[in-house]
C-alpha cells in the first residue's frame, strides 16, 4: 500500500486541513478506487450514512470502506479493518476474561469499578419516596461481554435503589454479545429485565439489530434515537473502531443535551519511563506468548497489543472528543495505574 | 520538595514539618513585587516550584513563570475551572448550605443549570472540586472586601492590624456553609487532595500578607506565611464549632492566636492542634460511611 502508517497515524489525530489533503491521495490511488467499488459486504455495515450526517462533518468522520487505517502495525482499509477485528473477538470470546487478566495483571476488574462508580448510574438528588427518580438510559457500546453493563445496573438498582435506568448492551459482534447474553442469565429477574442487546457498528448506529436467536430471518433494524441517551460508555473497544472520529460523532447524536461520554481504553504510559519500559516489555514479548500457550491464538493477542500501541496518547484522544463538539472539565481524562489505562469523559453541551 | 530551610532546623520537629506541609507561595516576594507592579497581566496556577527567600534558599532560584494575580485594572480569572465545570460548579454551590459538599449538590445544580443528573460527573474531582470552588471564590473576592476594608478607614492601622482585618473577612467567607465544614475538611484531608489543599491554603495566606501591604523581604518571610497558615487553619476549624453571635468567639480566638504567633513554640502547637482536629474529623465522616475505623 502506497500510504505509510506514520500518515494513518497523522490521519488518526486529524487535523482537518491534512486530512483533506489525505483523503485526495486516496482517491486518486487506483488500488484504493478498485476497492472501493468491490467493497460490497461491508458496505452495508457503512450504510448512507454520508447524507445522514450533518453538513458540517468534517470527511474524516465519515465512515469511508476504502480509507487507510490501521489494524495493530498493519495497515489495512476501514472495511478490512472491521472484518479482521470481528475474526479476532469471535477468537477471543471464550477466552476473554483470561485475556484482560493478562493484558492488565487483573488490574481491568478494579478500573471497571472506578469508572463506574466515577459515574454513579442512577444516582439522582431527589428524596426517595417522593419526588419520582429520573429514568436513565445507558447505552454500552463494544459491551462484548457485559463487564460494564451489569456494573452499570448493580449500581443503579442496588447501590442507588433506582429501578427506573434500563442499559442497552451493543456490540458489533453477536459472538461477543451472545457471551454476554449467557451471563446475564445469572443476574437478578429485575436486573435482566432492565438489559437489551443489540447488534451494531458504533460508527452507526442508526441501523442496529436485536441480537437474534440464531435461524431467526431477518431482523428488523431499528435507529437508536438522536438526544435518547443519558450515558453512552465504551470500554476497551474503541481503539477497535475503524473510524475513530465517526463513532464519536454518533455517540454526540444519541446523547441527550447534558448526556456523558465516558470511556475506559488501554493508554500511554509515558509519564513513567522505567515502568513504561517494563510493561511495554510485557506486553509485547509475553502476552502474544502467552495467548498462543493459553488461547492457542498468537495473531488475536498480537493484534491486541499492538493496537494499544497505535492508540492515540491522553490528551490527543481528549482533543479528538472536543472535536467531536463535546466540553470536558479539568484535563478531559484521568490516569488509571500510571496511564497504563485512562478514563476520558466528555459533556454534551446544550446547543 | 525541596528540603526545609537551613533557618527551620533549629525549631522543634513538628514546627519543621509544618514549614514543610505549609510551603508558601511559590514566587519570591521580591520578584512578584516588582512584577505586580511592572502589571503583567499572565497568571499560571500551574507553578510548582517552591522559592525560598535568598537568605533560606541554599540555591538561587530561577523565575518560571509570573503569577501576579492581584492585577486591579484586569478582571479576575476563572481559576482552575474550565468553563463548563464553572457553570456546574457555580449552579452546585447554591445547594451546599442545605446539602453539604456532596453528589446530592452537584446533580441538583446540573439540573438548576438545565442539564441531567449524570451531568455533573464529569466534574474531575467530585465534591472534592466543589470544596475548591469554594476556596477559589473566596480567595478571589478578598481583593474587594481588602478594598471596600481601606475605603472604611482602616488603612491606617498597620500590616499587622490589616492581616488581621482580612484574615476575619475571609473567615467570614465560610459563615453560610459552617456547619457544612467540618465535612469539607474531612474531604480535603483525603491523601490524594492534600496537596492541592494545601498549595490552596498557601495562595490563600499569601493573598492576605501582600493585600495588608506587606512588602518585607527578609527572612521573616517564610515565618509570617507559615505562622498564618497555621493560625488561619486553626480558626477556620474553631469556627464550625462556635456558637456565639457574628462569631465572635472566632474572633477572638483569631486575635489571641495572632499576638501570640512571635513565639514559634505556638505556632507548632496551632499546627497539632489543627491536625489533631482534621484527623477526627475526618475519622469522624468516614465513620459515618460505614468505614471500620
Ligand atoms: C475488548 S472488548 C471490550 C468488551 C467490554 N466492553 C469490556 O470492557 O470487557 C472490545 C469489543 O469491541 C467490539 N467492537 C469492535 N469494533 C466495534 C465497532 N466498530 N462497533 C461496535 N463494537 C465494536 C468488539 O466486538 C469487542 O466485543
Amino acid at each position: 500500500m502506497a500510504v505509510r502508517p506514520a500518515q494513518f497515524r497523522r490521519a488518526l489525530l486529524q487535523t482537518p486541513s491534512r486530512l483533506r489533503q489525505q483523503n485526495t491521495i486516496q482517491h486518486s490511488h487506483p488500488e484504493l478506487q478498485h476497492l472501493l467499488s468491490a467493497a460490497s459486504s461491508p458496505a452495508r455495515l457503512f450504510s448512507s450514512t454520508v447524507t445522514a450526517r450533518a453538513l458540517n462533518t468534517p470527511d474524516y468522520a465519515v465512515p469511508n470502506p476504502s480509507r487507510p487505517t490501521h489494524f495493530g502495525f498493519q495497515t489495512v482499509t476501514e472495511a478490512e479493518k472491521i472484518e479482521r477485528v470481528a475474526t479476532v473477538f469471535t477468537s477471543v470470546a471464550e477466552s476473554y476474561d483470561r485475556m484482560n487478566d493478562l493484558m492488565s495483571f487483573g488490574w481491568h476488574r478494579i478500573w471497571k469499578d472506578h469508572f463506574v462508580s466515577s459515574l454513579n448510574p442512577g444516582f439522582s438528588p431527589l428524596a426517595s419516596g417522593l419526588d419520582p427518580r429520573a429514568p436513565q438510559h445507558i447505552l454500552d457500546i463494544a459491551g462484548g461481554t457485559g463487564d460494564i453493563a451489569f456494573r452499570m445496573l448493580h449500581t443503579a438498582h442496588i447501590v442507588n435503589a433506582n429501578p427506573d435506568v434500563r442499559v442497552t448492551i451493543s456490540d458489533i459482534n453477536p459472538a461477543m454479545l451472545t457471551v454476554g447474553k449467557q451471563r446475564s442469565t445469572l443476574l437478578p429477574a429485575s436486573q435482566q429485565a432492565a438489559l437489551s442487546f443489540v447488534e451494531a457498528n458504533a460508527e452507526d448506529l442508526t441501523r442496529t439489530t436485536p441480537l437474534s436467536s440464531p435461524g431467526t430471518a431477518n431482523p428488523p433494524t431499528s435507529a437508536i434515537p438522536s438526544a435518547s441517551v443519558d450515558l453512552y460508555t465504551v470500554a476497551f473497544g474503541i481503539r477497535n473502531f475503524s473510524n475513530i472520529p465517526a463513532a464519536l460523532r454518533e455517540a454526540y447524536r444519541v446523547l441527550k443535551p447534558g448526556g456523558v461520554f465516558a470511556c475506559l481504553e488501554f493508554s500511554k504510559a509515558d509519564a513513567h519511563p522505567l515502568f513504561n519500559t517494563l510493561y511495554k516489555e510485557w506486553s509485547f514479548r509475553a502476552i502474544p506468548l502467552i495467548g498462543q500457550l493459553v488461547a492457542g491464538d498468537r495473531d488475536s493477542y498480537q493484534y491486541l497489543v499492538e493496537s494499544i500501541e497505535k492508540f492515540p496518547s491522553q490528551a490527543d484522544f481528549r482533543d479528538m472528543i472536543i472535536d467531536a463538539g463535546f466540553v470536558v472539565g479539568g484535563q478531559g481524562y484521568e490516569d488509571l495505574t500510571g496511564g497504563v489505562a485512562a478514563i476520558h469523559k466528555g459533556m454534551k453541551p446544550r446547543a | 520538595m525541596p528540603s526545609p530551610p537551613v533557618a527551620s532546623r533549629s525549631a522543634g520537629a513538628a514546627a519543621a514539618a509544618a514549614r514543610r506541609i505549609l510551603h508558601p507561595s511559590p514566587l519570591r516576594p521580591a520578584t512578584r513585587w516588582a512584577t505586580i507592579k511592572a502589571a503583567t497581566t499572565t497568571r499560571t496556577l500551574t507553578t510548582s516550584r517552591h522559592h525560598l527567600p535568598a537568605s533560606l534558599s541554599a540555591t538561587t532560584p530561577t523565575r518560571t513563570s509570573s503569577r501576579p494575580y492581584h492585577s486591579y485594572s484586569h478582571p479576575p480569572p476563572p481559576g482552575p475551572f474550565t468553563p463548563i465545570e464553572s457553570l456546574l460548579l457555580a449552579a452546585a454551590y447554591r445547594h451546599v448550605p442545605t446539602h453539604g459538599f456532596s453528589p446530592k449538590a452537584l446533580a441538583r445544580g446540573a439540573r438548576d443549570a438545565g442539564y441531567l443528573d449524570i451531568s455533573a460527573t464529569i466534574v474531575p474531582d467530585g465534591v472534592f472540586s466543589l470544596v475548591q470552588w469554594h476556596l477559589v471564590t473566596q480567595r478571589e473576592a478578598l481583593a474587594a472586601r481588602s478594598a471596600a476594608l481601606s475605603g472604611d478607614g482602616q488603612k491606617g492601622g498597620g500590616v499587622a492590624s490589616r492581616v488581621e482585618a482580612l484574615t476575619w473577612e475571609r473567615l467570614l467567607g465560610n459563615a453560610e456553609v459552617v456547619g457544612q465544614w467540618q465535612e469539607a475538611l474531612a474531604i480535603m484531608a483525603q491523601p490524594s487532595y492534600v496537596p492541592a489543599s494545601v498549595k490552596e491554603l498557601a495562595m490563600l495566606v499569601d493573598e492576605i500578607w501582600f493585600l495588608a501591604g506587606d512588602v518585607a523581604v527578609d527572612p521573616t518571610w517564610y515565618t509570617k506565611r507559615a505562622s498564618l497558615s497555621a493560625i488561619y487553619a486553626a480558626a477556620e476549624l474553631f469556627m464550625t464549632n462556635d456558637r456565639s453571635p457574628g462569631f465572635h468567639d472566632t474572633r477572638d480566638f483569631l486575635r489571641r492566636r495572632l499576638e501570640e504567633a512571635s513565639e514559634i513554640g505556638n505556632l507548632a502547637r496551632s499546627v497539632r492542634e489543627w491536625l489533631s482536629f482534621t484527623t477526627s474529623a475526618s475519622t469522624n465522616v468516614l465513620r459515618s460511611k460505614g468505614v471500620q475505623i
